[in-house]
């Protein structure tokens, strides 16, 4: 699947993981009476009133956003275990804290739309954005190392952070395959980038794997 | 030629490579390339200079041709090549002291593409492995540029880069501009053109 935004660079804008990002589920509590609604991704309800149930982000919005829910903020998203995500991306430069694969969409979704359901919002979206900071570096980091590579393993980095990077990424391994590789140099002279297809999505597959495991 | 007119563009392994980049307009520049060519032989009615006063080039004569035309010529044997000026010593030698700092695209806007090119006519194994240690070495620069100028356009590191390095280059900065303007958010809807105009009267 290619970004609709900018097929050429094969990026998907953030507009669009922010529409992926809504389809993690999260808790509300209704505080109206509904019939189950049935999508083609399954079926959610029936709602009672103070009644918690799984919805979509995207339905938890918009049912927050009419005023027939409050949304309940992720297990994640607590103070405790930001400042032990946060501590741990300090202390460790080289890997990668476990955090959800979507983190830095739904915490903009929800402070944006529900900021009066999570509790110490101020903590929390500094948090959030600490974490956020830390780990955009150490993927800096990381790829200032790259030398000659053709294929990178890059464990727990979240949608947000590949798809920044992709474009970088994906081109620069092809140079690097490219001119590190006598045999594609030799019988190329015009077909400047063989087989892009097998390099291209290396880096986003295996950071995707991630958030499939933990589903 | 035909069936690789549909896939110039994406190039999935083509059976036919020679015309994979058929359409891709980096690949002609690159052919426009000038290469120094020995002429073997004498060709009557030709005119590769536009200051030679007669309208043939003699044997042993020395030029400068662009890559497509020296590359066929010497599959006819008519010529023999010798390296470009960007891929010689002196360059070389600049290249090893600090590659980074190397204004590359004054001596060829393609280095990368080029030196692939002609290397295998040329028969020089080197420039293979110099494209790589050069590449290595100017990689890290165009990272980090490419990441803390998100929105001020650098103009001076960036008057150095090939035309390969600036794409990588400005690939790299527009993902990240459009994560920043995402993140700082703004209106979410944004209204249509149509709306909001005073409706026109039909008759």
């Amino acid at each position: 699947m290619a970004g609709q935004s900018d097929p050429h660079i094969s990026l998907f804008s953030p507009q669009e993981i922010e529409f992926m990002a809504e389809d993690e589920l999260v808790e509300i509590v209704p505080n109206i009476r509904m019939d189950p609604l049935n999508f083609i991704s399954g079926d959610f309800g029936p709602f009672f009133p103070q009644i918690p149930a799984k919805v979509p982000l995207w339905l938890a919005v918009a049912l927050k956003k009419r005023g027939k829910c409050t949304i309940r903020p992720p297990q994640w998203m607590s103070i405790e275990n930001l400042t032990h995500v946060l501590e741990g991306e300090r202390e460790d430069q080289g890997a990668f804290q476990a955090v959800p694969f979507h983190y830095i969409e739904i915490s903009r979704l929800l402070f944006d739309h529900a900021r009066d359901d999570i509790p110490d919002i101020y903590m929390v979206r500094s948090l959030i954005e600490d974490i956020r900071d830390v780990r955009l570096h150490k993927v800096e980091t990381n790829l200032e190392k790259f030398s000659a590579t053709s294929a990178v393993k890059i464990s727990h980095l979240s949608a947000m952070e590949v798809n920044v990077v992709r474009p970088f990424v994906v081109r620069s391994l092809q140079a690097f395959y490219k001119h590190d590789n006598p045999v594609v140099m030799a019988d190329l002279d015009s077909s400047s980038d063989i087989q892009p297809q097998v390099r291209q999505p290396q880096v986003p597959r295996n950071a995707q794997r991630q958030p499939l495991k933990r589903r | 030629m035909e069936n690789s007119r549909e896939t110039g563009s994406t190039n999935d392994g083509d059976a036919s490579p020679r015309n994979a980049n058929y359409y891709d307009i980096d690949d002609i520049l690159v052919e426009g390339e000038l290469v120094p060519v020995v002429f073997y032989k004498s060709a009557n009615g030709v005119k590769v200079d536009p200051s030679a006063e007669k309208d043939s080039v003699e044997e042993g004569a020395k030029v400068e041709l662009p890559f497509w035309l020296a590359q066929e010529l010497y599959l006819r044997q008519a010529v023999s090549l010798s390296i470009p000026t960007c891929f010689n010593q002196n360059t070389r030698r600049e290249i090893q002291a600090d590659a980074a700092c190397v204004d590359l695209k004054s001596r060829c806007p393609y280095f990368y593409e080029f030196g692939c090119k002609i290397a295998p006519l040329v028969g020089d194994r080197t420039i293979g492995k110099m494209l790589l240690s050069t590449f290595q070495m100017r990689y890290k620069e165009i990272l980090t540029k490419a990441h803390t100028t998100a929105y001020a356009p650098a103009s001076k590191s960036l008057a150095v880069l090939t035309k390969e390095e600036t794409s990588l280059h400005e690939a790299a900065r527009s993902s990240m501009a459009a994560f920043k303007k995402w993140r700082i958010g703004g209106p979410r809807f944004q209204r249509a053109s149509v709306l909001g105009r005073k409706r026109k009267s039909t008759e």
